[in-house]
């Protein structure tokens, strides 16, 4: 009896407490939700005829951080283009990027990682579009071992490819190590007798895809025995002198904290923490500074390395100017099945807009990435060109 | 005799002399941790208040995000978020919450009582990033879209087990025998459990649920793959536009709901990995707003429970 008086008052305080909103109503309100207010507009509204509202076509987007302060704003930008689109992009990380445009739940996604044929067969008809290109570079703190003279202005230290893989490689350990000081004939006398602190990343991530990359490519040795990818086991490590830190910030703030010490970050973290970076002697043997021109020098020395899904390798360039340690980064997205056609349509021409538009490119120049040199870009125009929406292209 | 009691005295002096220098360097060494404990508290509140405060202005509040370099912007979409995120998990916890707790507490010996108990503590202690990836495969991707309602429902996951255990708590110390006297009276079960029990029990009850919603409003894990964020979130917007467009009301808090949303930490957490010097300033003004939301929630709580106690009492 007393039980059957429970269930009444369970039943009676559920249905008076909480009224229409049950919890249990949710998960089958959210799909059904959607395609009730998104295509119920598609066919009313003839896609030339009146404006559509503003802010009425959301466009979802989430991935890699790097590239996360230009798309932020070109998704800001562009509600001046089209009022109708709000573009969302949330820096969840390259991995998440690409899980979520396999699980489907964004409309396009970032990533500074290339996806893997596990990951092609698993997103059925994923495609990926350079979108922009950046540059790692080596940050340094080292306590010059006599002070400079008062008005003399610090060089800039200067490494070449094979020292770089030494320092990471435990081979050279020193400041003052002859490989050094003979790229560094202005720095005799001021490079200390300490060891260096070598910092990389501890959490996977794209720009450590990026420079293992450029390792592997500069020595054969490193690509046999560490190799390249988002995480790698760092030599320097099992020397002891190595330090691993989260994320681009954290390798900035433990090089900046630590004396005699070395890291590798995306070029904007090292500009806006205003840290010396590194000069790079370049596979063509002349010294180069990481700046959007030694960038876009290398993605045109690449401009005819697309393969078939359109992602490149663009790490240790031949040209004189280019950077050596620079990677892509690209957006994700469905070729043939986006069900909202005019959703398609608006993300597209977004793409479109942001490889195109002269202020876009200013803007994403001024905060320090590279853009597309032409005739990468006409590559990637042509493949938007290709993805269809319902059997039709999208793009007209 | 007389040669005894001096020497007694003697003794007890110096018995009492130690036990005061005892007493009196314990004391002080609780002090001295007291304070200790609370250095940290304060120096937290102190910090945030320093290097938040600078960026915090009305605009703060009343605008959507600027691009970087660009005067002002404000994080009005991540508090619109927070609260109707918090809002949508306290609709979601509450009920299915207390009523557990009544179950629990009325049949705390049965299989069942003791099943939900253990799968309670067993809630409370699981990371906040496994209820979102369980939010993640759960509703998100099978509506194939991140929602505030997919965050709400994580952020109801998160309080569950607060609201479960304090509401039966509460429920518990209320005495037998106001309910036994209820059913002399004639009353049935329900009745007392509704209108004698629960509103003896409530004030404690609402205690668990603002410090459940505090908690929720400063998570960031779960939001990561159920809400996403969203820096074009805007309500009033949403709202202009439904009214412009003859929706109804449901389909404006739907349009409201369902889709991505941003909340103060998650707003936070993203801009302070940021390379800007702006945006790290703007994510310690975040920190003091939610620290302000956080501290005013538990103050509210106690001081609501006061009020309502010398009510009851007076």
């Amino acid at each position: 009896m007393r039980k059957i008086l429970f269930v009444l008052v369970a039943v009676a305080m559920l249905l008076s407490a909480c009224g229409g909103a049950q919890p249990t109503a949710t998960p089958t309100a959210a799909p059904t939700a959607a395609p009730t207010t998104a295509p119920a507009a598609v066919p009313t509204v003839a896609p030339t005829a009146t404006p559509l509202p503003p802010g009425s076509i959301q466009i979802n987007g989430a991935g890699a951080t790097f590239p996360l302060p230009v798309y932020t704003e070109w998704a800001y930008a562009y509600q001046y283009v089209d009022p109708s689109v709000v573009i969302n992009y949330q820096g969840i990380g390259s991995g998440g990027g690409k899980k979520a445009i396999i699980d489907g739940t964004v409309d396009f996604a970032g990533s500074d990682s290339v996806l893997k044929d596990e990951e092609y067969q698993a997103g059925k008809d994923l495609q990926m579009y350079p979108i922009l290109a950046g540059a790692v570079v080596v940050i340094y703190n080292i306590n010059w071992a006599q002070p400079f003279p008062a008005d003399a202005k610090i060089p800039t230290l200067v490494l070449d490819r094979q020292t770089l893989v030494d320092i990471y490689s435990a081979k050279i350990t020193k400041w003052n190590d002859p490989a050094i000081l003979a790229l560094n004939p202005d720095l005799g006398g001021y490079l200390p007798d300490a060891s260096i602190t070598v910092v990389h990343r501890s959490d996977g991530s794209g720009t450590t895809e990026i420079f293992t990359k450029a390792l592997s490519a500069f020595s054969p040795e490193w690509k046999t025995n560490v190799g390249a990818g988002a995480s790698v086991q760092w030599p320097v490590d099992k020397a002891g002198n190595g330090v691993g830190s989260k994320g681009n910030q954290g390798v900035a703030a433990a090089v900046q904290n630590t004396p005699n010490s070395l890291g590798y970050v995306e070029l904007s973290y090292a500009v806006s923490n205003k840290l010396a970076y590194a000069a790079m002697r370049n596979k063509a043997g002349k010294v180069v500074q990481a700046d959007a021109a030694s960038v876009q020098s290398a993605m045109a020395d690449f401009a005819g390395a697309f393969d078939a899904k359109l992602t490149a390798n663009i790490v240790d360039a031949p040209g004189e100017g280019s950077w050596p340690i620079v990677g892509y980064t690209y957006l994700i997205l469905h070729t043939t099945s986006m069900e909202d056609c005019l959703k398609a349509r608006k993300l597209l021409e977004y793409i479109r807009w942001s490889l195109t538009d002269q202020g876009a490119g200013k803007r994403a120049a001024e905060l320090g990435y590279a853009v597309l040199p032409p005739a990468v870009r006409d590559n990637v125009l042509a493949k938007l060109g290709e993805v269809t929406c319902k059997g039709q292209p999208v793009l007209k | 005799m007389t040669d005894v009691q001096p020497q007694l005295t003697v003794n007890q002096a110096a018995l009492r002399a130690r036990r005061k220098a005892t007493s009196a360097l314990m004391l002080s060494l609780t002090g001295v941790m007291t304070l200790l404990a609370v250095v940290p508290l304060l120096s937290i509140i102190g910090y945030v208040v320093y290097r938040g405060g600078k960026s915090l202005d009305l605009s703060f509040f009343t605008q959507l995000p600027k691009p970087l370099g660009m005067e002002g912007g404000g994080v009005l979409h991540a508090l619109e978020g927070t609260i109707v995120m918090t809002t949508l998990a306290a609709i979601f916890a509450t009920p299915p919450g207390i009523l557990a707790a009544f179950y629990s507490a009325y049949h705390p010996n049965t299989p069942l009582g003791v099943a939900l108990r253990f799968s309670t503590d067993v809630l409370s202690g699981v990371p906040s990033i496994v209820i979102g990836l369980f939010g993640y495969a759960v509703i998100v991707v099978p509506a194939r879209h991140y929602s505030g309602l997919a965050g709400g429902a994580a952020l109801a996951i998160l309080m569950l087990p607060t609201i479960i255990r304090t509401a039966e708590e509460m429920l518990k110390m209320v005495p037998h025998s106001l309910r036994e006297a209820s059913l002399a009276l004639g009353a049935p079960e329900w009745k007392t459990a509704l209108s004698v029990v629960f509103p003896a029990a409530l004030n404690g009850i609402i205690t668990g649920f603002l410090l459940a919603v505090a908690r929720a409003a400063g998570e960031t894990a779960p939001l990561l793959f159920t809400a996403l964020g969203n820096e074009r979130y805007d309500v009033g917007m949403i709202i202009r536009n439904g009214v412009a467009q003859n929706q109804s009301v449901l389909q404006i808090i739907g349009r409201i709901v369902d889709q991505p949303v941003d909340s103060l930490p998650l707003t936070l957490w993203k801009y302070a990995q940021q390379p800007y010097p702006e945006r790290i300033e703007q994510s310690w003004a975040i920190a003091l707003v939610l620290m302000i939301l956080v501290l005013a929630l538990n103050i509210f709580a106690r001081l609501w429970v006061e009020s309502r106690k010398r009510r009851l009492q007076g």
